[in-house]
């Protein structure tokens, strides 16, 4: 039996799963509402109760935050803040990864309109255009041509948030209907889902319908890989394979959500997450 | 009521039988700002829009 914490702020199925885990597994669990806390920032620790602390924030801002206050007051945290930065963060993901030989669609970085069109001219149309922070899809377009771009950079460029300015531009990669969620842990690729969809986003937070997947382990190496570069612990890889059966790395998330994965391959992922992490963490 | 899934956390969510097309609850047992829509003439529910833009992974 080990201490564990869970730090929440809504509670989604996964929260729910994880938490119930916990309690399956014998653990003593605290779970934290972090909408109805206060850290305080001095030189007593959080306290070693805490035990191994699961950062389980659905706003990335807040889990980031939570995550940093716990990691560096010392108490172990999945995942790290560094981590989850650098996962959080599309352009340093795909930096990271590239450096490190792992393949991802093509992508250039453009500060001003000028030069996203540039870029775009130079990719070869349709591009995809991304935020450098996002998630479940959204700010996620595609542009077929170049008045489609004009139109999507007049959109970004008047949002108030500043890093809208900062535009990803990738080549768009034709997918077979589907692409991957490979499941990180600690190392290891236990299970892996298809996101099939007949839309060209495939998350399933957009619909996408999950099924079980069995990768082929040069797949399985590349995401172990990535995992790695990111900075281990518990991730979400996903991966696009083209009509050539090349494989990409598009994105990493540093806070899972797997409740399609559970329900399709009756992996019991969250149990798996919780013992595998305290094992590493309490060596 | 109607019973409907919530979006977030997959439970029961009782929602008033003249709840409007775009009518915004609060579900009490996850805390998920959740939006009536209707499709194919059923009410449905799915997350309330603009809650965050660093919501979800």
């Amino acid at each position: 039996m080990a201490r564990i914490s869970v730090f929440v702020d809504v509670q989604r199925e996964e929260e729910r799963l994880l938490i119930d885990a916990a309690r399956r597994l014998g653990h003593e669990l605290e779970v934290i509402n972090v909408m109805h806390s206060v850290n305080w920032i001095d030189s007593r620790p959080p306290g070693e109760e805490l035990g191994v602390s699961f950062v389980r924030c659905i706003s990335q801002s807040r889990a980031l935050a939570v995550a940093s206050y716990l990691h560096y007051s010392g108490v172990p945290t999945v995942n790290n803040p560094e981590v989850l930065w650098k996962a959080g963060d599309k352009l340093i993901t795909l930096t990271l990864l590239s450096k490190r030989g792992i393949r991802v669609p093509e992508t250039a970085v453009a500060y001003s309109r000028t030069d996203a069109i540039r870029a775009a001219e130079r990719l070869g149309y349709p591009v995809v255009i991304k935020p450098i922070h996002g998630s479940w899809g959204r700010y996620v377009m595609k542009a077929h041509d170049p008045d489609s771009l004009d139109d999507i950079l007049d959109l970004k460029e008047t949002v108030a948030n500043p890093t809208f300015k900062i535009h990803l531009i990738q080549r768009y990669i034709e997918k077979p209907g589907r692409d991957i969620r490979a499941f990180y842990l600690w190392g290891e690729v236990p299970v892996a889902i298809y996101r099939v969809s007949e839309s060209w986003k495939t998350n399933t937070a957009r619909g996408a319908r999950a099924v079980p997947a069995k990768l082929d382990n040069e797949v399985v190496e590349v995401a172990v890989k990535a995992g790695d570069f990111i900075g281990g612990g518990v991730l979400g890889i996903d991966l696009m394979e083209d009509r050539e059966g090349e494989v990409y790395v598009s994105e990493v998330n540093g806070i899972i959500e797997f409740r399609n994965t559970v329900r399709v391959t009756n992996y019991d992922l969250p149990a798996e997450m919780i013992e595998r992490s305290i094992k590493e963490l309490r060596r | 009521m109607v019973k409907l899934i919530c979006p977030l956390c997959s439970s029961t969510v009782e929602i008033p039988d003249d709840a409007l097309d775009g009518e915004l609850f609060e579900h009490d047992a996850c805390g998920a700002q959740v939006e009536v829509y209707v499709e194919e003439g059923k009410k449905k529910l799915r997350l309330a829009e603009g809650i965050s833009e660093d919501w979800g992974e």
